[in-house]
């Protein structure tokens, strides 16, 4: 049964493949668009769920459209993705129920698992380990993405699951099966890729020059936050990164960091919104006011590595009160 | 009888001191070690603990725990061996030996309920553990089994002082005659008590399997102490013949000297059997728990030398003085064993206790704790000396010669 | 003795050996009631940065004397502290992995403590708010609490001359008793430090873990550790530092301490309350106190039946050997009376009763009066 599902599989493709370089369509004409990969590969694809066993209703998450091009430029070689050193897709091992070519390592494992074992020789990476290993070796990514995990929520899940909305009911569930002609799937990468448009960050003017974090000021005198020269040399570190450009895709995303927990805003609500000044007993893990201001800044800056100031030196921060 | 150099008190010269007062060396050396041991005294009840000794925080039991109470009593463990021995088994011919072993057991833990004192906190609260019992404790259980063993060996103790003063106050006869006859009763109860506080000595460390080096703690440690108590039992009576016959022997009557020798050897083959009991126990404790690696390890080294140079080593040494009667090899082996078990203790107590911390974290006596440990030996030395010289210890009061 | 006189013995004995019981069967084993609304307190280490405000607090919450050293110098928390008796609550730093990490030293105020359950004049209680007290009111000083406790967390007054007392950290429990939060737990700058029912900890802590993935070892301290305490701790999960020659051998997992154990935390505790190790020893109490008198006692009825036999049968053949001698001397008699006449027969008799006098008298001579 097995095996039969692999034969299946492959005249499908031999099939698509058939086609493909017969009949030149339309579908090429967009695909043409998009720059060239050095090696071959289609610029941009879209990888489906593939599932061996037939799914009603397809399977739930929407399709990923992978920028081959761009990763190709990112990494060293192919082997970091194609851990096999054979360069075809990774549905071909890792379906959605796993199967035995892909040690049953289902697609999503595949995708999304952090904590891979060492392996001799070459070690498998997934695209959320391989992302996350940038985060936290980048300094100007690691003081963000050190206080900030990543949720398993449809806002987050949509900057990847991003596959544009002209592709039909049919497209997809051939997608699924892995019958959809390669050319087909090239239009509607293309098509994707050319949907997104590369937000206007917002500039560092747009927030408050400085903010006087002044609600505590009892022991010491009020911290004088200086906001735009953090938000600016943020957006500095980042600036045409196309890793960053890519997953800060609202330009309120950079808020959020620190203004977390409630909806993306230019305009976000004050810490003491929520954290009271003494700890809430309905929400013990909710931090006090106090906490809150000390775990973001200095959650960040031990992320980024920031020497200076010492988390015990309070003074730097705000200057004891005479 | 013969021995006319017994100076037996007599109604008119009740007491017989004279011996402390002349210059020998030896109470030259005792009267200065106990001017020290007042004047530390002093310092410690009107300074603190802190001034005279070098505890901390990580090692709150020290020497005066380690050796004045883990060894006081189990040096002590005579009294119950020697008149189970005699009364119990029937061994007769023992009986010289009874009180000289009553005697030191009951001055043993007198001394340890003495140096006690300096070591607790609050020595006037002693009795609290019995107002609020901490019934969890088995420092509670060793308390009160030595609080009732201190009394039961008392009143075994007290027929000697009856007998003496009864020439002055004759009333005291009818006392002495009702002691004499609770003889067997307080043997098995004695038995009883020390069987419990011997071990659960031991059973003190039970609770800190963290702080004591797996190759000591053991869920059988408190059979190890009990059984490490009666070859102490056993080794003291010899140890302490040896020594007697050296200072007191002019205190000994022809019974005594006639059946010294017998105690010896029979003593030796006793604590011969038992001391390779204990080798094999250890041996197999060791085993069982798989601590063999630990043997190759530093403390494993030292492990080695309790078991083969104060375990075995007695052992052997017992075996064949037994077995050629001689006295010098029972001898040799019961200063060897003696050895073995203060050195086990002070393994217990302090050289494998705490052994994760760093060194420079770790416990070592100061002079003046080993000046007290020091001072309450000599105490219980002197208070030997004054009891042999004016009660029937060592010989048959003329009185009192009344069969057994 | 005769049959009776060791009758009478052996029941005095009984009621003796019934009186220890009754001592000592209180002894026995005995376990400390749970409080599941009990209050305790999450560590949480990947915060603590070692400021040592929560030292200060305790401090003067506690009006514990000042300290040499000002608590605004944070290098001593380099060394190597352990609480005291005037110190109760201490930071120190240790190396995880090669990062800096901070932990807070108090008392964990076990749910079973070892203290308690080692003291014997019942100092030390497990309150049913969480906290474990101690009445110095009734301390002996024995010190045997700061042996049990597997934390090294008691100290003792050592200079204290008069009045030296066992001194831990009490959970504030005057400040809980008014509603309000621990000293420490209140300073704490980076709620680093979580106070809480311990049930509502153990699940925050879970939910800490599984929303971090990868900032936490996957282990809460103090949960089982112990017996299970009301202070528990959380440690970080810094990835061991990788050795740089790793390309053709086969790569094992490097074997190294856990965060735990880098923490200077003891993970080999077990999950039982330390007082437990000793309720094996303390149950055998009232076996041996019904046990040791039947059995020494059965081994006096022994020896002395022995002797009793022994002494008869000797007496028995004394009694013989008088009786032949008696027989031989009178048929010596009577035969020399035959032959030689009555008073021949007279002066033999008085002879050989007088020699055989003389034999006995030497022999109670040489062998003692009664032996």
């Amino acid at each position: 049964m097995r095996n039969g599902t692999v034969l299946l599989l492959l005249a499908a493709m031999a099939l698509a493949s058939a086609v493909c370089l017969t009949s030149p369509g339309t579908g090429s004409a967009i695909a043409a668009t998009l720059e060239a990969t050095d090696s071959g590969a289609p610029s941009a694809i879209v990888m489906f769920p593939v599932s061996a066993k037939p799914n009603p209703k397809g399977s739930a998450m929407a399709p990923t459209v992978f920028n081959h091009l761009n990763h190709e430029k990112a990494v060293d070689k192919c082997e970091t993705c194609h851990h096999t050193g054979d360069p075809v897709a990774c549905s071909t091992c890792h379906t959605v129920e796993g199967k035995a070519e892909g040690k049953f390592i289902t697609l999503e494992r595949a995708m999304h698992a952090t904590s891979i074992q060492e392996r001799i020789g070459q070690t498998p990476t997934s695209c959320v380990s391989c992302h996350e290993q940038q985060t936290k070796a980048r300094r100007e990514c690691a003081g963000c993405h050190s206080i900030v995990t990543s949720k398993r929520d449809p806002a987050w899940c949509a900057t990847c699951h991003n596959v544009t909305s002209s592709m039909t009911e049919q497209q997809r569930k051939a997608g699924i099966d892995g019958t959809l002609p390669r050319e087909q799937n090239e239009i509607l990468a293309a098509e994707t890729v050319q949907a997104q448009k590369y937000s206007r960050m917002l500039t560092p003017m747009d927030g408050p020059y400085k903010v006087s974090i002044d609600a505590l000021a009892k022991k010491y005198q009020p911290s004088n936050f200086t906001h735009r020269r953090h938000v600016s040399s943020l957006m500095e570190g980042i600036r045409g990164d196309k890793l960053a450009g890519a997953f800060h895709n609202r330009p309120e995303i950079l808020c959020a960091t620190c203004h977390h927990h409630s909806p993306l805003s230019t305009t976000p609500p004050k810490c003491g919104s929520c954290h009271t000044k003494d700890i809430d007993s309905k929400h013990p893990d909710r931090p006090n006011l106090k906490a809150a201001y000390h775990l973001q800044c200095m959650g960040c800056h031990k992320g980024m590595q920031v020497g200076r100031p010492k988390n015990t030196d309070c003074t730097t921060c705000h200057k004891a009160r005479p | 009888m013969a021995e006319h150099s017994i100076v037996i008190p007599t109604r008119d010269k009740l007491f017989n001191i004279s011996e402390f007062f002349t210059p020998t060396p030896g109470n030259i050396i005792s009267g200065i070690i106990l001017a020290v041991g007042l004047v530390i005294t002093i310092i410690r009840f009107t300074v603190g603990i802190g001034a005279v000794t070098n505890l901390d925080d990580n090692q709150p039991w020290g020497l005066w725990i380690g050796f004045d109470l883990l060894c006081g009593v189990c040096l002590a463990a005579g009294g119950y061996f020697t008149t189970v021995a005699c009364y119990i088994m029937g061994q007769k011919h023992f009986h010289s030996a009874c009180r000289p072993a009553v005697l030191t057991a009951f001055l043993g833990y007198a001394f340890v309920v003495v140096a006690l004192l300096y070591d607790l906190g609050h020595p006037l609260r002693l009795p609290f553990m019995f107002f609020f019992p901490g019934t969890t404790s088995v420092l509670f259980e060793v308390g009160l089994c030595v609080a009732t063993y201190l009394t039961v060996l008392f009143i075994e103790f007290s027929i000697a002082p009856l007998e003496w003063l009864s020439c002055r106050f004759p009333w005291l006869i009818k006392w002495r005659k009702v002691l004499v006859m609770c003889t067997i009763p307080l043997t098995i109860f004695g038995v009883t008590l020390s069987t419990l506080h011997q071990s659960s000595l031991g059973s003190l460390y039970l609770i800190a399997p963290g702080k004591l080096h797996p190759l000591w703690y053991s869920p059988f440690i408190p059979m190890f102490f009990f059984v490490s108590s009666m070859v102490a039992g056993a080794s003291m009576v010899i140890f302490e013949g040896m020594l007697a016959h050296k200072g007191v022997h002019h205190y000994m009557d022809k019974t005594h000297l006639r059946e010294a020798n017998e105690v010896s050897f029979a003593f030796a083959r006793a604590a011969s059997f038992i001391l390779f009991a204990y080798f094999m126990l250890k041996l197999i404790d060791m085993l069982v728990q798989a601590n063999l690696p630990y043997v190759f390890t530093g403390y494993g080294a030292w492990w080695l030398v309790e078991m083969f140079g104060f375990i075995l080593l007695p052992a052997l040494l017992y075996a064949k003085g037994a077995r050629d009667r001689s006295l010098t090899f029972c001898r040799l082996g019961a200063v060897n064993a003696v050895a073995g078990i203060v050195l086990n203790r002070f393994t217990v107590s302090m050289i494998a206790f705490n052994y994760t911390l760093p060194s420079a974290e770790r416990y070592f006596p100061s002079i003046w704790e080993i000046c007290i440990s020091m001072f309450v030996v000599t105490m219980i030395i002197t208070v030997y000396r004054f009891v042999v010289y004016n009660m029937p210890i060592l010989y048959e009061h003329p009185n009192f010669r009344d069969g057994h | 003795m005769n049959r009776r006189k060791f009758l009478t013995f052996m029941g005095s004995a009984g009621v003796i050996s019934a009186l220890g019981t009754a001592k000592v069967a209180k002894a026995g084993v005995h376990t400390f009631p749970y409080y599941p609304n009990s209050y305790g307190v999450l560590h949480d280490t990947t915060r603590c940065i070692g400021c040592r405000r929560c030292e200060e607090a305790c401090n003067i919450v506690n009006k514990l004397p000042k300290p040499e050293k000002p608590f605004a110098d944070t290098t001593v928390t380099h060394t190597k502290r352990r609480t005291s008796a005037y110190a109760w609550t201490v930071v120190n730093k240790y190396q995880v992995n090669g990062k800096d990490v901070f932990r807070k030293l108090q008392c964990f105020h076990c749910n079973d403590p070892a203290c308690a359950s080692a003291c014997f004049a019942k100092c030390f209680q497990k309150q049913p708010d969480g906290s474990v007290t101690y009445d110095g009111s009734q301390c002996v000083g024995c010190r045997y609490c700061m042996v049990a406790c597997p934390f090294y967390v008691p100290g003792f007054q050592y200079d204290e001359a008069f009045d030296p007392l066992v001194q831990k950290c009490t959970f504030c429990e005057p400040r809980l008793k008014e509603g309000k939060l621990p000293g420490c737990v209140e300073a704490c700058p980076m709620d680093a430090l979580t106070f809480g029912r311990r049930s509502d900890l153990l699940n925050l802590a879970r939910a800490r873990i599984a929303e971090n993935p990868g900032k936490y070892v996957n282990y809460i301290y103090g949960e089982h550790d112990a017996g299970g305490t009301a202070w528990m701790v959380l440690a970080p999960a810094a990835p061991a530092p990788q050795p740089a020659d790793t390309k053709d051998a086969p790569k094992e997992t490097q074997p190294h301490e856990d965060e735990f154990t880098q923490l200077g935390l003891d993970r080999h505790l077990g999950s039982q309350p330390m007082g437990e190790l000793t309720y094996g020893a303390l149950g055998a109490v009232p076996m041996i106190v019904a046990f040791w008198p039947v059995l020494f006692g059965g081994a006096y009825a022994i020896s002395k039946r022995r002797e009793a036999r022994y002494k008869a049968e000797k007496e028995a053949h004394i009694e013989a050997t008088k009786n032949d001698l008696a027989a031989a001397v009178d048929a010596a008699v009577r035969k020399i009376e035959e032959t030689q006449g009555p008073g021949a027969a007279d002066t033999a008799r008085r002879a050989m009763t007088e020699a055989l006098q003389a034999r006995e008298a030497a022999n109670v001579a040489e062998h003692g009066e009664d032996k």
